[in-house]
């Protein structure tokens, strides 16, 4: 009763096999001729055995073409001798007219098959090898049919009359019926009112009544033909909405026609688990796109599970369906049922069986599931007691693989559920893993946990998991700052638990997995989907000019054809490798490096933007619009944001929100509308403490936002206030890299209120942070702030400024953002004018040319303070040199961002 | 009140009628009813009172002749009339005649041919239910030559499509019998059309009410309390007997009880009634009672097997091995291939703890039945008990998705996913089953047992699920006890104190003694001697002395101390001394 015996490779008779049976009749006649009748040369003979061999390595697809599907093919491969093929296939089909008919046409099937020992062929003669593949295929189809019971003859000689008879009937109504194919589709989900409504139109048309259904199909099938190959796309141009979910619907429903029509023929297990897949795969991408209508899945789920109710897979998939479309209590319903029928041991290919406990079934992996689910419905604390319970369970079973599972997602959750809210829920719960653990902090818990995880899985060889763990562990090395705290200071060792190189190092072990796996593609083809796609690479050449336009938009795949077969890389592992390199892109970010990171970013988008969950394509969108902001202004950042937003509508928590009240903030500041500035530093708030537990980071966020604003403001005792609350924040929950932000800011505001003096520890301590833990962006910029606050000193010191700011200038030139880059050039100007040897009358480009450059950037950026600063200093320039002219452009300039400041709200009308 | 006799000649006719359609269950029903009437005390002979139950076939030749020698005019109708159809064509046609035996001789295929250009509505009816009947034979048949690894069972009658699509061409030009729409609701009921079969069947069983396979058919349809309010049904006594079923299936025992209550009045010997009764009774766990309306139905329709395998649970929660067997012996020899047959015996093999020939038997009756929902939940508690939990999980799955109000699946899927040692998955279960039954104290403390397992540890909440279990009237005490021990070990010694009182009530109420009762008095009894409260904490401990064993003297140890406190002495010092 539990579970299901795979009986991997069940071949069945069909009508398809039948016509395939056929053509390998025509192609190797037992007749022995050189070249057989209709084949006019050599070339044309081997083109049909390249077709035949590709249709039978597809032959264990879900999907078999029909009749007039094939007739079609026919026509692109037979050329001249078309109609003569399709003649011969349509008559022989028809000369079968009864059951014994079938019986005497598989006894003629052996004739064509060549004797065991090949010793006696003579040269010119066609003999199909009992060995290759073709033979084996006849081999296989009448060892099939010789196994069929009397009832099983019938079955297969009624569906040969279906599978003729549609093919007849459609061909004449094919035109007919196009114009109105979206009525059509509604027909068969029409229910009984428009049944009673439309009887009175039925009534006139009653012949037509009754061909609907099969023509329906037969149109379905004929256009979507063409659009199952462009369902991918589809959801690229999801811009022209309308058309694309068309596109869509029309081929899920062919999915449902198909289904229901061909159940007259078995399918193998086999193949419908690589169906399932695929159709899960779908899910997974596509699950939460508007595009997507888990509705007409859900149908095409309900009646698969009607024809098949021993396949309890179709309940995960109804799980996965459902959790993409945000219904908690069928999701949770569906996967309860999944793993009741199933016992874990049926579906997850992932989990090789371990050995021993498949008595017990293997329901931890229910829990692991289970938790999972609870934590993307938000309920980490569930999430952690099943977690918990998993980790139990499977330790019980010894089922090393789940545990491993289960260790990477309660790392993964604790890490996402920020840290604060966790403390006080780890401390209910307790398991032999994370007791060990429970005197440490969170971060320590999260290292251990993937640690174990990782090691278990790296001693069972799960490679996607050792790939993800590496690439979580990676993040955590980047994130979390493992330093000694008692020796901190200059003189102690510069050795911490993190840097570069060991970041890169997980990153690369992440992404060894694409080698590991084009070197086993071959064991991984277990999925009877894969098979299809010989067919339609060998169609590419051939088929309808549809086809080909394709290519040209599916470019951005051609990157795994350099790996090996193009299908040979699952989604999951693309969608691991394209988080490697968002990974890449977040590392460079911090350690400075805007043009590395915004590569990363690109890569990602371009390569893996197909494969990839719609909440990480919105990343990548994220990272790129926020490089726009900092290096081209707040113009095109918005414009790019507009579309952002349309494109990630309906990811759940999307993060656009969070992205956009950031950008308005900073601009705000730049204009010096504090007002708006605080409005959005409060809302940041709020989405930092949500009902699931307060985010952390987040909330860090906001409040450095806080105690700029306040700076803004010009309340700096206040703002230190802030500053110094946060900074003790992060220290207390380990944030590193924060406090190195935080003490630069207590730099700024010192530097602004006009104590230097204590300013200078500051930004010497955050310099001393940023070098231990190679931030090499923020270095400069807290070694430019340091140049200032010597400046601020008194003017004695501006060549020692000017020193220190020189030091810093590749890197704020190279990587800055516009800011910072101007802030730079301002201060260099400031540094010659207070510099008593420095005369301006003699040198006056450098200070000149570094001004320009500062108000241009400036002038993308609408930071109308410093670039009132620039003009004003350009406009004393010109006065001392006497340019008067140039003066007045300046001082015109000067005002005009004076009074921009000053009336801060013209800006905002005109904010998005 | 509709008068007895009125009644009686109208099943009379509805028999004649329904077996002329070959619609032999619902004449079968009829059939029992009629004989459920009391018969009129002056049309008999203090003889025949004696055949009144028991021995039938006297009182119906003698009710037959009775009926053709004085056709009544039905008097004292208060409910609608539903006049009774005209006989139509009084002489069948001789290819009518032809067709229903073959219909007898089950060759349906040959029926519907012969009667392929009838145009009266009989014939027509005749010939499509034979369409229809023989679909199904073709389908029963399909399902097992298509067997696939996954199960597939998508066989379909095949005569469904033109079946439907004669009935409703029928049915619009309103050349269609009440018998026909029966069948069109069938047809579109097996089509998935259900508010449509619905709306068929009610037209159906107004016009003509006493088809029972058609109420049956309706009854299935209404799988809420919301869709029984809606439908638009006539008055008519059959409604009743309707309504009482539907109460059942719905859960609403009391209401059906009532029901059946009513009808009694009428049809105060059917068996049908009585068996309806026991259901509902048992399903209110009257368990006594049930078994006494079983044995007294047995008694006069001893080769019944319909509804014998409640009459088994109750001999099985009775633990009556002998006899459970011997039910198991008569059904056997009445009818082995019968679900109920099975099962019966089933419960027997398990009562005897053979489990493994348990199995079989259950297996056997889903063979035969694939939708027989108890043998899944009784399958699942063999598998509990061979410990087989997955396949224990299998089956009762199996059940709660035939009926997703099967509370004992819900908790058997609790029980096994605990035994597996995931409490705190087993929950959603219980909650599932309390769900459908929240009034009964065992889900409750399954629950709380849950909470209280040491993996999960979550005293507060098996707490609350002990109380609801104590407003349930728990029987067998344990949600007290518990409640107290709970409160105790959470040092909450009032609540506790509170608790173990009750308890002690409860269990002189019962006369019971035991491990329990010391507990709770020697708990009591120091509880009352640190508050200080040394009149009632004496009481306890004079209760304790009656006892013998260690509890004696640690009763006599606390005495010592209260007499010590009360004197005022330092009781330190004292203690020592030897009495």
């Amino acid at each position: 009763m539990a579970g299901l015996p795979r009986t991997a490779g069940a071949f069945a008779v069909t009508p398809h096999k039948i016509s395939v049976c056929i053509l390998l009749q025509i192609y190797a006649p037992s007749a022995q001729m050189s070249l057989p009748f209709p084949f006019s040369s050599v070339s044309q003979h081997n083109r049909l055995g390249l077709y035949l061999f590709s249709l039978t390595k597809s032959c264990d697809d879900i999907f078999e073409p029909k009749l007039e599907e094939l007739i079609n093919q026919l026509r692109d491969v037979g050329e001249e001798m078309d109609a003569w093929l399709t003649d011969h296939l349509t008559n022989r089909f028809s000369s079968l007219a009864s059951p014994d008919d079938l019986l005497n046409f598989f006894n003629d099937m052996r004739g064509i098959l060549g004797s065991l020992d090949s010793g006696a062929v003579q040269d010119d003669q066609i003999i199909l090898d009992p060995n290759s593949n073709l033979g084996m295929f006849v081999r296989r189809c009448i060892l099939a049919f010789n196994l069929l019971s009397f009832e099983g003859v019938c079955h297969l000689f009624s569906s040969i009359e279906d599978y003729c008879k549609v093919a007849h009937s459609s061909s004449a109504q094919f035109d007919a019926s196009n114009d109105n194919l979206e009525s059509l589709t509604q027909y068969d989900q029409m229910d009984m009112e428009n049944y009673v409504m439309g009887i009175a139109t039925e009534e006139l048309s009653v012949p037509f009544h009754l061909h609907t259904p099969e023509a329906l199909i037969k149109v379905t099938e004929g256009i979507t033909y063409g659009l199952r190959v462009t369902r991918k796309e589809s959801s690229r141009i999801s811009k022209k909405n309308t058309e694309a979910t068309r596109v869509v619907c029309a081929s899920t429903s062919t999915l449902e026609d198909t289904l229901v029509d061909e159940s007259l023929f078995l399918r193998t297990n086999f193949q419908i688990q690589g169906f399932l897949m695929e159709q899960a795969d779908a899910i997974e991408t596509h699950g939460s796109s508007s595009s997507f209508s888990s509705s007409l899945v859900e149908s095409f789920l309900e009646q698969l599970q009607n024809l098949a109710p021993e396949l309890h897979r179709v309940h995960f998939l109804r799980y996965l369906n459902k959790l993409h479309s945000d219904d908690y209590f069928a999701a949770l319903d569906n996967l309860l049922r999944y793993f009741d029928y199933s016992a874990g041991n049926e579906g997850f290919d992932l989990v090789p069986p371990s050995t021993g406990c498949s008595m017990y079934g293997r329901y931890e992996i229910a829990l692991l599931c289970l938790g999972m689910m609870h934590f993307r419905f938000g309920h980490p604390n569930l999430a952690l007691e099943v977690l918990t319970e998993a980790v139990r369970v499977s330790q019980q079973l010894s089922n090393d693989t789940c545990l491993a599972y289960t260790l990477a997602a309660m790392s993964t959750l604790l890490s996402e559920m920020g840290i604060a809210s966790t403390s006080s829920v780890l401390g209910s719960s307790y398991s032999p893993v994370t007791s060990t653990a429970s005197s440490l902090s969170v971060q320590q818990r999260v290292y251990i946990l993937l640690k174990e995880s990782l090691r278990r899985a790296d001693s069972l060889k799960l490679r996607r998991l050792v790939a993800s763990n590496h690439l979580a562990m990676a993040k955590f090395e980047l994130m979390h700052v493992q330093r000694p705290l008692l020796s901190f200071g200059p003189k102690a060792s510069v050795r911490h638990k993190t840097c570069p190189v060991s970041v890169c190092k997980e990153i690369r072990l992440g992404a060894h997995l694409i080698s590991d796996f084009s070197s086993e593609s071959s064991t991984m083809t277990v999925d009877g989907s894969l098979s299809s796609a010989w067919l339609k690479d060998l169609q590419k050449p051939w088929g309808p000019p549809v086809i080909s336009q394709d290519s040209s938009s599916r470019k951005s795949s051609t990157f795994f054809q350099l790996c090996d077969h193009p299908v040979s890389i699952p989604g999951s592992v693309s969608q691991l490798i394209g988080a490697s390199y968002l990974l890449r892109a977040t590392s460079w970010e911090l350690y400075g490096s805007a043009p590395m990171a915004r590569m990363n970013t690109l890569v990602y988008a371009t390569l893996f933007g197909d494969s990839s969950s719609s909440s990480d394509g919105e990343l990548a969108y994220l990272k790129l619009i926020q490089h726009l902001a900092l290096y081209k202004g707040y113009k095109d950042a918005f414009a790019a944001l507009k579309i952002a937003e349309e494109k990630f509508l309906t990811v759940p928590k999307s993060k656009i929100l969070l992205l956009k009240l950031q950008l308005l903030h900073e601009r705000a500041l730049h204009c010096g509308n504090v007002k708006l500035a605080q409005r959005m530093c409060n809302e940041l708030g709020g989405l930092a403490s949500t009902a699931m537990g307060v985010d952390m980071e987040l909330k860090v966020e906001a409040s450095l936002r806080e105690a700029r604003t306040l700076l803004a403001a010009k309340q700096y005792s206040q703002a230190a206030n802030v500053a110094h609350s946060l900074f003790c924040t992060c220290h207390k929950f380990n944030l590193q890299i924060e406090k190195a932000s935080v003490l630069l800011l207590l730099a700024e505001i010192h530097k602004k209120s006009g104590n230097a003096v204590l300013g200078l520890p500051y930004a010497l301590a955050s310099i001393s942070f940023c070098q231990s833990f190679n931030l090499d962006l923020l270095n400069a910029s807290a070694t430019l702030t340091l140049a200032e606050l010597w400046l601020g000193l008194g003017s004695n010191h501006a060549k020692r400024a000017l020193d220190l700011l020189h030091g810093a200038f590749p890197m704020i030139l190279g990587h800055g953002g516009l800011e910072l880059r101007a802030r730079a050039y301002i201060f260099e100007a400031n540094c010659y004018l207070s510099d008593p040897s420095y005369s301006v009358s003699t040198d006056s480009d450098t200070i000149l040319d570094s001004l320009r450059q500062a108000s241009d950037e400036l002038q993308d950026l609408e930071f109308h303070e410093l670039a009132a600063e620039a003009s004003y200093l350009m406009a004393m320039v010109y006065d001392k040199l006497g340019r008067v002219e140039e003066r007045e452009d300046a001082a015109a300039l000067f005002k005009k961002h004076i009074i921009a400041l000053e009336n801060p709200h013209d800006v905002e009308q005109n904010m998005p | 009140m509709v008068s007895k006799e009125s009644c009686r000649n109208e099943i009379r006719a509805a028999i004649r009628q329904l077996s002329d359609r070959c619609l032999y269950s619902a004449a079968k029903w009829a059939g029992e009813q009629l004989v459920g009437i009391e018969q009129d005390p002056s049309n008999f002979t203090p003889s025949n009172t004696r055949f009144q139950r028991g021995s039938s076939s006297i009182r119906r030749r003698f009710s037959t002749n009775e009926s053709i020698s004085t056709p009544l005019p039905s008097v004292g109708f208060s409910q609608a009339a539903t006049p009774l159809p005209e006989e139509d064509e009084t002489i069948d046609g001789d290819l009518y005649l032809l067709a229903k035996s073959y219909f007898d001789c089950r060759e349906y295929r040959r029926a519907s041919h012969v009667l392929r250009d009838q145009m009266s509505k009989k014939s027509v009816f005749l010939r499509c239910y034979a369409l229809y009947l023989a679909g199904e034979k073709r389908k029963e048949e399909e399902m097992i030559e298509l067997e696939g690894p996954l199960g597939k069972s998508d066989a379909i009658n095949r005569e469904l499509v033109s079946l439907e699509r004669e009935l409703s061409a029928l049915r619009r030009a309103g050349t269609i019998d009440s018998f026909g729409l029966y069948l069109y609701g069938v047809v579109l009921k097996e089509k998935g059309n259900e508010s449509l079969a619905r709306a068929s069947l009610v037209e159906s069983v107004n016009s003509y009410p006493w088809n029972w396979s058609a109420w049956l058919e309706l009854q299935s349809l209404c799988t809420s309390i919301e869709i029984l309010n809606s439908l638009n049904l006539n008055n008519h006594w059959m409604k009743e007997f309707f309504l009482g079923n539907a109460y059942q299936e719905l859960r609403m025992h009391t209401e059906s009880l009532a029901k059946y209550d009513y009808l009694q009045g009428i049809f105060s010997f059917s068996n049908y009634i009585q068996a309806q009764t026991a259901k509902a009774q048992y399903s209110l766990r009257e368990f006594d009672q049930v078994e006494i309306m079983f044995e007294e139905l047995l008694r006069n329709d001893p080769y019944r097997v319909e509804d014998m395998d409640l009459y088994s649970n109750v001999l099985y929660a009775k633990e009556a091995c002998a006899a459970l067997s011997y039910l198991a012996h008569k059904v056997f020899l009445t009818d082995k291939y019968r679900p109920e047959s099975c099962c019966i015996i089933g419960n027997y093999y398990s009562l005897k703890g053979q489990h493994e020939k348990a199995v079989m038997y259950f297996r056997r009756a889903l063979k035969l039945n694939k939708k027989y929902l108890s043998a899944w939940t009784l399958m699942g508690h063999e598998y509990v008990e061979m410990k087989n939990t997955p396949a224990a999980i299998d089956a009762y799955r199996r059940a709660v998705d035939i009926n997703p109000c099967d509370y004992r699946a819900w908790y058997g899927l609790g029980q096994a996913y605990e035994m597996m040692g995931m409490p705190f998955y087993a929950l959603h279960y219980f909650r599932k089953s309390i769900f459908f039954l929240p009034n009964d104290s065992r889900l409750w403390i399954a629950m709380a047992k849950c909470y209280q397992t040491e993996q999960l540890h979550m005293l507060e909440e098996a707490i609350k699920c002990y109380k609801r279990a104590v407003n349930c009237t728990d029987t067998e005490g344990i949600a007290l006890n518990q409640l107290a021990k709970l409160h105790q070990k959470l040092e909450r010694n009032d609540e506790a104190a509170f608790y173990f009182e009750k308890d002690l009530e409860r269990m002189d109420a019962e006369g019971l003694e035991g491990p329990n009762m010391f507990e709770a008095l020697v708990f009591l009894a120091t509880h009352f001697k640190t508050h200080k409260k040394f009149e009632e904490a004496e009481v306890y401990c004079t209760r304790l002395l009656d006892y013998s064993g260690p509890e004696k003297e640690k009763a006599k140890s606390l005495l010592r101390g209260i007499r010590m406190a009360q004197t005022g002495f330092p009781s330190m010092d004292l203690e020592h001394f030897p009495i």
